[in-house]
């Protein structure tokens, strides 16, 4: 933790959906450059966080610290201007047009025809092309509504579009749920490669394995409440599993 | 399937009216007498100006996810507040500017105001209070015309001052003013909707406005905008309506809503938001157009044209529905 500066700090989060405590009280921090990996159970309220963060939810308690200074999105464009880039569990792509159009969206490149600005589709083709191609993504026409490529490639989009617009924070909900192996691994190294630029990761998983092979630190929340926040090396799987379903607290407080 | 073919596939279909609109006029051309003629063709699109105008509004926040049925009312109401004050005959109060063309631009300004404000109530209704698009725009149509019929008490205003007339007296090419005007907005909206920022992002918040939200497009911005727009261009047809018949009447262009939205429909528009193209909607106004000429020609009582419009709009559903599976082969 200490390797890292910090780039956000949770402080307290709550949230209520009416009667229900989606989340308790989360309190961690995101360093610069560091991949943290948000574990826990169905409903602990993973989604729920990630969406406080990036603007799309207002939270009912608690504040924020984005490098160093006191911070909340009250809308995702806010976030997005903050620097925040977020891949939802529910992918977000509008199917109903092509591929340039949704790596683009809300960011839609123009040029001046006559003194006004008009979409300049060539050059969006162009920079896409060469996103997709330098992260080995393959779909057939790039002016193929997105309704017609598979699950897969559209969640390859998705994230192909984070990297490109990097800005400091990515926070990746299930990002490769519906991805091969080979794209997964290949979206594990995209991760990395985001890291080391110096870009704050959170990414949500409940996939073991992706959690150690890529992050720095694991964050496990149970029921709304953190119930563990460690090193990837100081732990292991067996001791992160126990945090997840709670049988030994204090086995995993120890280890953190 | 190879790609070339799917391309052309997919090419049919997205320009399935144009094919329709070039049927239907060759085979009136071929068995109604007298439909071949430039003077018929050019009636066609002179008769569909009002409409057309109209339906681009109504095709926008259709495309953008949305209703707007208060469109025909608004148009109703703007030309009866160009009628009442440049009309001389009736409850018009025949103001007169000098010079006379600045009857021109002050109408316009009276009747866009008029238009505008009303789509922004629309649009302040249903996209701050997220009220149901249907039920306001619904009560919309029902309350403007009432203010119609108050206004004028059931009387009409007649004899609109000539500097407005002469828009739908001079002629160029063989078309009034009035039909270039609304082939002009055809153009100017169709590339917006191409073209510009706006376009695209009208189009992805009918789509998925989740994404567009989470994408950081301001969603309510250009939603409430897509309802200024809507009540704008209903008024710029209500003003051209105003100019054809020379004034107004209580229940000037009653019906035309259907009929817009038998275009929007027609011209390749879906209901579930998201799909479709100005240019198509423009064929689906000329269609109808067409077909009405058709009747007219052949001395159809004019009844039976509500009959032909109904099974267009349900032939078009049809046609939409078949469409979208024939897309979802081809995926
Ligand atoms: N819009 C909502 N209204 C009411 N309750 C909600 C809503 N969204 C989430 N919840 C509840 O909040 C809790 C946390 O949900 P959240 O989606 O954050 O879980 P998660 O950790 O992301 O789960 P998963 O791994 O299944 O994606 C759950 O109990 C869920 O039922
Ligand atoms: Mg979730």
């Amino acid at each position: 933790m200490t390797r890292f500066e910090p780039l956000l700090v949770l402080d307290d989060i709550k949230k209520n959906y009416g009667a229900i405590e989606a989340l308790k009280g989360i309190s961690f921090t995101i360093g610069k450059g560091e991949v943290v990996a948000l574990l826990g159970d169905n409903g602990a309220g993973k989604s729920t966080l990630v969406k406080i963060i990036a603007g799309g939810l207002e939270p009912s308690g608690g504040r924020m610290l984005f490098e160093g200074r006191e911070f909340l999105a009250r809308s995702p464009s806010e976030a997005k201007a903050a620097g925040i880039e977020t891949v939802y569990q529910d992918l977000s792509l509008a199917t109903n047009v092509d591929v340039v159009a949704n790596f683009f969206m809300g960011r839609e490149l123009t040029r001046r025809v006559l003194g006004m600005p008009v979409l300049d589709e060539k050059a969006m083709e162009a920079v896409v092309a060469k996103a997709l191609a330098s992260a080995g993504t393959r779909i057939p026409s790039l002016r193929t509504k997105v309704e017609h490529l598979s699950g897969g490639q559209r969640q390859a989009i998705e994230l192909n579009r984070f990297v490109h617009w990097g800005g400091k924070l990515v926070l990746l909900d299930e990002p490769f749920a519906a991805l091969g192996v080979e794209q997964t691994r290949r979206g594990l190294e995209m991760i990395r490669a985001v890291a080391n630029q110096g870009i704050g990761v959170v990414i949500i998983t409940h996939i073991m394995q992706q959690a150690f092979q890529v992050a720095d630190r694991i964050v496990v929340i149970r029921q709304g409440v953190v119930a563990g926040d460690v090193a990837t090396k100081d732990t292991s799987p067996d001791a992160v599993v126990n945090m997840i379903t709670g049988e030994t607290l204090a086995a995993a407080g120890a280890a953190g | 399937m190879n790609p070339n073919t799917r391309r052309t596939l997919e090419f049919v279909l997205d320009n399935l009216v144009w094919f329709m609109l070039l049927f239907v006029l060759l085979v009136f051309s071929l068995f109604v007498p007298n439909y071949f003629q430039p003077g018929i063709f050019a009636n066609i699109i002179e008769a569909s100006s009002v409409l057309g105008v109209m339906s681009i509004g109504l095709a926008l926040v259709i495309i953008a996810g949305h209703m707007d049925l208060s469109v025909e009312s608004v148009a109703a109401l703007s030309a009866m507040a160009v009628g009442i004050v440049f009309c001389s005959a009736g409850i018009g109060m025949g103001v007169q500017l000098s010079p006379d063309w600045l009857g021109v631009p002050v109408s316009l300004i009276i009747a866009l105001a008029v238009g505008s404000a009303i789509g922004a109530f629309n649009g302040l209704l249903i996209v701050k209070l997220k009220m149901n698009a249907f039920i306001v725009t619904l009560a919309s149509y029902i309350w403007v015309r009432g203010v119609v019929l108050a206004l004028s008490g059931g009387r009409s205003a007649q004899d609109l001052a000539p500097a407005i007339r002469w828009f739908g007296v001079q002629r160029l090419l063989g078309l009034p003013l009035t039909a270039w005007i609304a082939i002009l907005c055809f153009v100017v909206f169709s590339l917006i909707m191409a073209k510009s920022r706006f376009g695209r992002h009208l189009i992805i918040i009918g789509g998925n406005q989740n994404a567009a939200f989470r994408a950081g497009i301001k969603v309510d911005r250009i939603l409430i905008t897509s309802f200024v727009l809507a009540g704008a261009i209903a008024a710029l047809a209500g003003w051209l309506l105003a100019i054809r018949t020379s004034g107004a009447t209580a229940n000037l262009g009653m019906g035309l809503l259907f009929n817009a939205f038998a275009a929007v429909v027609i011209g390749g528009v879906s209901l579930k938001g998201g799909v479709g193209a100005l240019p198509g909607v423009y064929a689906g106004v000329l269609l109808l157009s067409a077909i009405n000429t058709a009747i007219n020609l052949m001395g159809l009582p004019a009844t039976s044209t509500q009959v032909i419009h109904g099974l267009l709009v349900l032939a078009a559903v049809l046609l939409d529905t078949l469409k979208l599976s024939i897309r979802q082969k081809l995926a």
